[in-house]
């Protein structure tokens, strides 16, 4: 699908913020036409990594291009098609809405005014308001305003929609994917809240430790793992009990739940048959399966 | 056929989209874990296997069915080109996707294959609740009357 360039190319960056370590040798390639989730527990370096992205931080080892260029050198050009929203989203309080995006669009070359008109609309901003006065949903909506009104090719999204209330989000998750229609755009999409972003996203970067330990298709990565209960129709199970591939498992007379990385279900299955038991397999959600892997780490 | 760039938020626009006289209706679990791609192919099977698509049906193009689940168009793509490449969808270029090739979905094989990965997880129950077969042949008839279907005949009937 992707033939092209990459957009960001990162090349073992590593960070060090005194004696702290943020990232150590992040290699990472991000394609257009992708909405990419970036998972991970607290500070264990996504916003550091998106920081290096657009060229706020600059690496102390390695190298981090995006739209080809290095973070250092970022120029105008570049930064104009990248938009950015974040977590803390600071605003000027005393100015009204109106006058903030007026201020805010007059940084850019061109800026889409009938999205900005249908947005306003739709997410029920007051233009007249106070930026100070907003409660923090509506100031979560502005800032994502100001990060897409100049239709951004690369658009970087730091806890978007936390404070988003449930029909918010879900006009929020259209506004991505109409988007997402657009040619050769990227969304890329930090979250701790898993719920929200496993609808649309179709790529997963999880992080840890300042390391990426998964980076792969969404789809992929739930096929890989199945979480599985056994439980024994006739005698109890054998005491000791040990399945190939298994992560997890844990079991207690008649009974095991076990989850598998890749497993060969056929050979489990036969051997399953030969314990005489009944298995239900599920696959596990990405909040679970985010669990899992976050655990196995240690 | 040419669509307008569908306006923002507004679901209703794809619940009248010229053309289209029936919307996919699927019930999709987003948090199951199972792929969201895996969970259409299903149902469009299940649905042809019901007789409820039939040979030549059209299938919602990739932008509307994705806006209208909210989710993203390239899990669309990648299910409907997975039921191309198993021969159950042929694109017509610039026109749009269509059922083709049903016919060893619709056999009873499959169907068979089908209600028994089903019946298997009631199986193993009864056997492990201790229930004979004898017990589950009188649930399963007594569950065949309650059901019994007069508009689509039985196949082996």
């Amino acid at each position: 699908m992707s033939d092209f360039e990459p957009i960001v190319k990162i090349r073992g960056l590593t960070k060090h913020f005194k004696k702290h370590t943020a990232l150590a040798g992040v290699d990472l390639d991000i394609y257009p036409g992708r909405i990419i989730g970036l998972l991970g527990p607290n500070g264990c370096g996504k916003s550091t990594l998106i920081r290096h992205i657009i060229g706020l931080y600059l690496p102390s080892q390695g190298t981090c291009m995006t739209f080809g260029k290095n973070a250092a050198d970022l120029g105008q050009k570049e930064l104009c098609r990248i938009g950015y929203a974040h977590q803390e989203g600071q605003l000027l309080d005393w100015m009204n809405v109106e006058q903030l995006i007026r201020y805010v669009s007059a940084f850019y070359p061109k800026w889409n005014k009938d999205l900005e008109l249908r947005y306003t609309q739709d997410f029920e901003i007051r233009m007249k308001d106070r930026v100070g006065s907003l409660s923090p949903g509506q100031r979560q909506k502005l800032a994502i305003l100001l990060a897409i009104g100049h239709e951004p090719d690369l658009l970087i999204l730091d806890e978007p929609a936390s404070a988003l209330d449930p029909i918010a989000r879900a006009q929020f998750l259209e506004l991505l994917l109409n988007i997402i229609q657009q040619e050769g755009k990227i969304i890329l999409i930090a979250s701790h809240i898993l719920t929200d972003v496993e609808k649309i996203i179709d790529h997963v970067i999880m992080m840890n430790g300042g390391r990426i330990i998964k980076n792969q298709g969404l789809d992929n990565l739930l096929e890989s793992y199945l979480h599985v209960r056994l439980t024994s129709i006739g005698k109890e199970l054998p005491q000791e009990l040990s399945f190939e591939k298994a992560l997890f498992c844990q079991k207690d007379n008649y009974q095991a739940l076990i989850v598998f990385e890749t497993p060969d279900l056929d050979s489990f299955k036969a051997q399953a048959e030969r314990l005489n038991c009944r298995v239900d397999i599920h696959a596990l959600p990405l909040e679970d399966l985010y669990r899992v892997i976050m655990r196995s780490q240690h | 056929m040419k669509f307008q760039e569908p306006p923002f938020f507004n679901k209703k626009y794809y619940y009248n989209i010229p053309g289209f006289k029936d919307l996919m209706i699927l019930d999709i679990d987003y948090h199951s874990g199972v792929p969201i791609y895996r969970q259409i192919i299903d149902q469009v099977r299940e649905q042809i296997m019901g007789g409820l698509l039939k040979e030549g049906d059209q299938l919602m193009p990739v932008r509307e069915l994705s806006a209208m689940l909210t989710i993203n168009p390239m899990t669309v793509s990648k299910a409907y080109s997975a039921m191309e490449a198993e021969g159950l969808l042929e694109r017509r270029r610039g026109i749009g996707l269509f059922i083709v090739g049903i016919e060893p979905l619709r056999k009873d094989k499959a169907k068979e294959a089908h209600v028994e990965a089903l019946l298997n997880k009631a199986v193993i129950t009864a056997r492990q609740f201790g229930l004979s077969s004898k017990k589950m042949q009188k649930i399963l008839d007594e569950l065949f009357a309650k059901y019994q279907a007069d508009d689509r005949s039985l196949s082996d009937e």
